[in-house]
């Protein structure tokens, strides 16, 4: 006889924890299951939490984890084409103070591992009261009269739940058996390396102190990234940009070479060796990485969440807020559909609705103009023209020392007009990216106003009745 | 750190408990020997030989299970699944 469950959510990944934490908060008898023998161990990023996901989840302001360094600089360095790859620019900014919440005015992410962080998410999922079953490999879902009802461990073991959660990743059995998905195809995915080295905490406290994500750009160089913990320093990449398809049809170039290569940069490695970095692990993973927001992500007693459903967001692929954000949705949306007693496909719309509407939708918004922004600028001759424009327009303002600095300053504008073509092309495809925002915020306007027009004319009509009835 | 990157030798940098199954199975005949899954996976551990694809045999010690090799695969000649729970890569550090 399966055991019954309100829900079951596949994985403890960070999707899957804060969606059995939000379940159990609510009241349902939950159930988490995962495959390793302790959330984390299979999770490749190494990894950064941003300032929003203190903003959305604020218990996580107590969390305290021994690899966390906070971040409150970004360090981007443009480099030459390889294979000098030489240090041209180096852009060092800290937060800025338009963001519109106290967090993200005070630091970008916290780096940290996540070993650690999925373990403390799956403790406060048992703390609310979920059941947490390790070493449990689903690996098939049980169905009734076209309803996902339960789930099926390797061995035959089952467990009953009328709506069942894939928190399952990238490579979703719950997609899969659900008949949603049955693979991500070669473009929506990128593949990313990482070496994770151990490194001096004095080392690092001096030479990055909260500097901690330094990224590696420029022409012909995929972009590499440098983040740092509080012992140890995790460098990943060229992951972004490079979709598996367009790695296979532009470069042919193997994606753990690449990143050898391209970490002998001087600049990489000198900060190594600063810190006294010694690589411990080699690590690989795949992560979605849509354009646009998918949609089909539910059916009659099945939802999907964080990188089962493919919600990275489109530009750096940041997923784990992504993954929290989806999973409280859609741990709400169980709680009602359970207690309506409606686990049909109609009544889980409301996930996709409210997910589309919420900040990890709208994150969408011009995704595909984005990227062809990003692609432009991946372009090396527009990325290597832009780069030595900048270089010219700050010696020429701030740091000649070699030539008359009037004959210096008043090479500002033919060097604009030299890069006019160059500026023109990014402006050309910046534009689409503007317009598509624009746009978005003015059809939410209409539908704001819409609503409104639908809830005076609802007035006017109950007032017509009320007339009515009076005569 | 440069020595330590000439040598670094992907192999001893992974910790593996090898899976007491196989959990990647590969079709012959739907494979077209396109060699995406060579080019692809992250510890090169696949050939094409006679224009068909091959996995090392000893897969189940140094696969990474990223599931690149699957989602590569447009012919649909790769199946992959997980090997058993607690079985396979661990992360220490990730
Ligand atoms: C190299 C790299 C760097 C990244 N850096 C960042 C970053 O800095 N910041 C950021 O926000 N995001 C980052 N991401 C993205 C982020 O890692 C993912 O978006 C995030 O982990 C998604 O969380 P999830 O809970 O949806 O899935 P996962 O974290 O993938 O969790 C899925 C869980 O399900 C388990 N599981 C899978 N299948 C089964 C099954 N059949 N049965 C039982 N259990 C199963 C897995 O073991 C796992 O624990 C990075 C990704 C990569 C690859
Ligand atoms: S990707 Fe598929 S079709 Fe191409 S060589 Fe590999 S197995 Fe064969
Ligand atoms: S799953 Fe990844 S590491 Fe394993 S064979 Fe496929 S591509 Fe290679």
């Amino acid at each position: 006889m399966a055991k019954g469950y309100d829900l079951i959510i596949v994985g403890a990944g960070p999707g899957g924890s804060v969606a059995a934490k939000t379940a159990a908060e609510s009241g349902l008898k939950t159930l988490l299951l995962e495959r390793s023998r302790v959330p984390g161990e299979k999770n490749v990023s190494g990894f950064g939490l941003t300032s929003k996901a203190y903003r959305d989840f604020p218990w996580l302001h107590q969390m305290e984890l021994p690899s966390m360094r906070v971040g409150r600089k970004c360090v981007a360095h443009i480099l030459s084409p390889p294979p000098e790859l030489a240090e041209r620019i180096c852009l060092y900014s800290g937060t800025s103070r338009r963001i519109s919440y106290q967090e993200g005015k005070e630091f970008f992410t916290v780096m940290m591992l996540r070993r650690e962080f999925d373990e403390y998410l799956a403790r406060q999922a048992v703390a609310a009261g979920a059941e947490l079953r390790t070493l449990s490999l689903v690996t098939g879902l049980v169905r009734e009269r076209g309803k996902v009802c339960g789930v099926r461990l390797e061995g035959g073991e089952e467990f009953r739940s009328p709506v069942v959660i894939g928190a399952d990743g990238v490579l979703s059995t719950v997609a899969r058996h659900s008949g949603l998905r049955e693979k991500w195809r070669p473009e929506e995915v990128v593949s990313v390396c990482c070496i994770d080295f151990s490194a001096s905490r004095e080392r690092l406290d001096c030479v990055i102190d909260d500097a901690t994500f330094h990224g590696f750009f420029g022409p012909g160089i995929g972009g590499n990234y440098f983040m740092c913990m509080a012992e140890g320093v995790h460098l990943g990449g060229p992951g972004v940009g490079n979709s598996l398809i367009s790695r296979l049809k532009r470069r042919r170039i193997k994606p753990a070479k690449e990143l050898l290569d391209t970490i002998k940069a001087p600049s990489t490695l000198n900060l190594l060796k600063a810190v006294d970095a010694v690589p411990r692990e080699w690590q690989a993973h795949l992560l979605p990485w849509l354009d646009r927001m998918p949609t089909n992500i539910f059916g009659a007693g099945v939802m999907l969440i964080g990188d089962a459903a493919g919600l990275p967001e489109p530009i750096w692929a940041e997923g784990v807020w992504q993954a929290m954000y989806s999973g409280r949705l859609a741990a709400e949306a169980a709680k009602e559909v359970i207690d309506e007693g409606d686990t049909s496909f109609s009544s889980m719309q409301r996930y996709l609705d409210r997910l589309e509407d919420s900040p990890v939708g709208r994150d969408f918004i011009g995704g595909v103009q984005m990227r062809n922004l990003f692609e432009l600028l991946g372009d090396p001759r527009v990325l290597g023209e832009l780069t030595e424009m900048m270089v010219d327009l700050f010696v020429a303002m701030f740091m000649n020392g070699q030539e008359v600095h009037a004959e210096a300053m008043s090479r500002l504008l033919p060097i604009l007009a030299e890069n006019l073509p160059a500026l023109l092309e990014v402006g050309r495809v910046y534009t689409p990216v503007l317009m598509e925002m624009y746009s978005q915020s003015l059809r939410d306007k209409l539908r704001l106003l819409k609503s409104v027009g639908a809830i005076l004319s609802g007035m006017t009509s109950d007032l017509d009745q009320v007339d009515g009835d009076g005569t | 750190m440069s020595e330590e990157l000439d040598s670094f030798d992907r192999f001893s940098l992974i910790n593996i408990v090898p899976a007491s199954r196989d959990f990647i199975r590969i079709e012959g005949e739907k494979c077209a020997g396109c060699g995406a899954c060579v080019v692809i996976c992250p510890m090169d551990l696949w050939k094409v030989r006679e224009g068909h694809a091959r996995l090392v045999e000893d897969y189940r010690e140094k696969c990474m299970e990223c599931g690149s090799c699957f989602i590569t695969c447009e012919y649909g000649a790769i199946d992959f699944s997980y090997p058993p729970a607690g079985e396979g890569i661990i992360y220490k550090f990730a």
